[in-house]
């Protein structure tokens, strides 16, 4: 098993930094979703990570913890963080992108 | 410029991978894009073999999100990392042999502006320091002499990191590295005062732990490579492996170097400040009203 970024969308949706989407090297695994917070009565929308396509740099982490100072990342395994994104569920819409949520596992 | 060949052709878009569908239906082709949209629309780099956490990939990914028309714009690349990421890019890469980046770019661009005429056509090279500074050190500044217009941005990586870590002309002096292992005796080439020497309009270093900065810069260079002259643009981009960076450390190494010895900077000649604020309202550049004489 290996090591994938996981976002706190709880976290994540009291800030609107976006900072993380902006330093991921890879392109399109750190998406961000306008209305990820609404459900939870929060002010913002929250960033998501397409796990199939995080190489595990953490990269994400650092910039939360030490620029962001959100702590709202950690490096999670794969087979224990239970549904999240993929790819192939992200839908990308006007000015926003959302995923339905599947276990990276089995798809 | 026509979008038509960014699009499917009639009845096979179902048939198309989703990347490619996405890419047609809300990739950034024909819109204005920024970095503080991004994770809301389809990029045009896509899955690449980059090293985990590379900071050139980082640059890489931010500089064709910075492309003022990526549907008009074509790079040019040569041997080396970065070549591995800007050709998996839904933008034409052009190849050229190892260190003949800058002349086939030349060609290309003179071909272009014979065929499109008027029409802009971006030519960006992205090579890495080796491709530049050394082995095609000759012909990366002749194509600054002879004025072509097209951007030239290294990837400074300040190593061969493709080949074992050799030193290259742009690493630090007394830096050891696995196949330096004396350190290296000279100098690092200073490619900004040589670039500034050769006549290119616009000059600028920057590190990639500034997205927003990236963007501006690369924004300009390209816009003054249309009609000023050819802009240069030098990015530390860290090789986290030959220099054992840890991953999540690659930004704070930036950020490190950046304070230390990769200062933001940028030259820009008086008529291409002109150009970019008459045409396309950069109002720093906006000649400043002259001060009130004071009262005698």
């Amino acid at each position: 098993m290996y090591l994938v970024a996981n976002i706190d969308t709880g976290i994540c949706a009291a800030t609107s930094c976006k900072l993380c989407t902006q330093y991921c090297p890879e392109a399109n695994t750190i998406l961000y979703n306008n209305d990820a917070g609404k459900d939870k009565g929060l002010k913002y929308g929250s960033a998501y990570v397409a796990v199939d396509r995080c190489k595990g740099c953490a990269q994400c982490v650092w910039v939360c913890d030490n620029m962001a100072k959100h702590n709202a990342i950690k490096m999670e395994m794969i087979d224990q963080i239970g549904d999240t994104a993929l790819t192939q569920n992200v839908t990308y819409g006007e000015k926003n992108s959302s995923a339905t949520l599947a276990s990276p596992i089995r798809g | 410029m026509s979008l038509d060949y960014v699009k499917f052709t009639p009845g096979f878009g179902k048939f198309m991978p989703k990347e490619y569908r996405d890419m047609v239906e809300h990739g950034p082709f024909g819109k204005k894009i920024s970095v503080s949209q991004v994770g809301m629309f389809k990029e045009i780099l896509e899955e690449h073999p980059m090293c985990a956490g590379c900071a050139m990939t980082l640059f890489i990914r931010l500089a064709i999100i910075a492309f003022p028309n990526p549907e008009d714009t074509i790079t040019v690349g040569t041997a080396g990392c970065g070549r591995l990421a800007i050709s998996q890019a839904a933008i034409p890469f052009v190849y050229g042999n190892y260190g003949d980046q800058n002349g086939v770019a030349s060609g290309l661009t003179r071909g272009l502006r014979l065929r499109f005429g008027d029409k802009p056509k971006d030519v960006v090279v992205m090579a890495g320091d080796g491709g530049m500074a050394d082995i095609g050190f000759a012909q990366t500044l002749h194509s600054w002499f002879r004025k072509e217009k097209f951007t030239t941005i290294m990837l400074d990586n300040e190593v061969y990191g493709n080949t074992g870590g050799q030193e290259s002309g742009m690493t630090n002096r007394n830096q050891v590295l696995k196949m330096a292992p004396l350190g290296k005796k000279f100098e690092k080439m200073d490619m900004l005062g040589m670039a500034k020497v050769a006549g290119c309009a616009y000059v600028a270093t920057v590190v990639p732990n500034n997205p927003r900065r990236v963007e501006s810069v690369i924004k300009k260079a390209v816009l003054v490579a249309r009609e000023i002259g050819p802009s240069y643009i030098q990015a530390y981009t860290s090789c986290n492996i030959e220099y054992a960076i840890p991953t999540d450390k690659v930004m704070e190494d930036a950020k490190t170097v950046e304070d230390d010895r990769y200062k933001f900077s940028e030259y820009i000649t008086d008529e291409a400040k002109e150009y970019l604020s008459q045409l396309y309202g950069y109002k720093e550049y906006l000649p400043k009203p002259a001060t009130a004489v004071g009262k005698q």
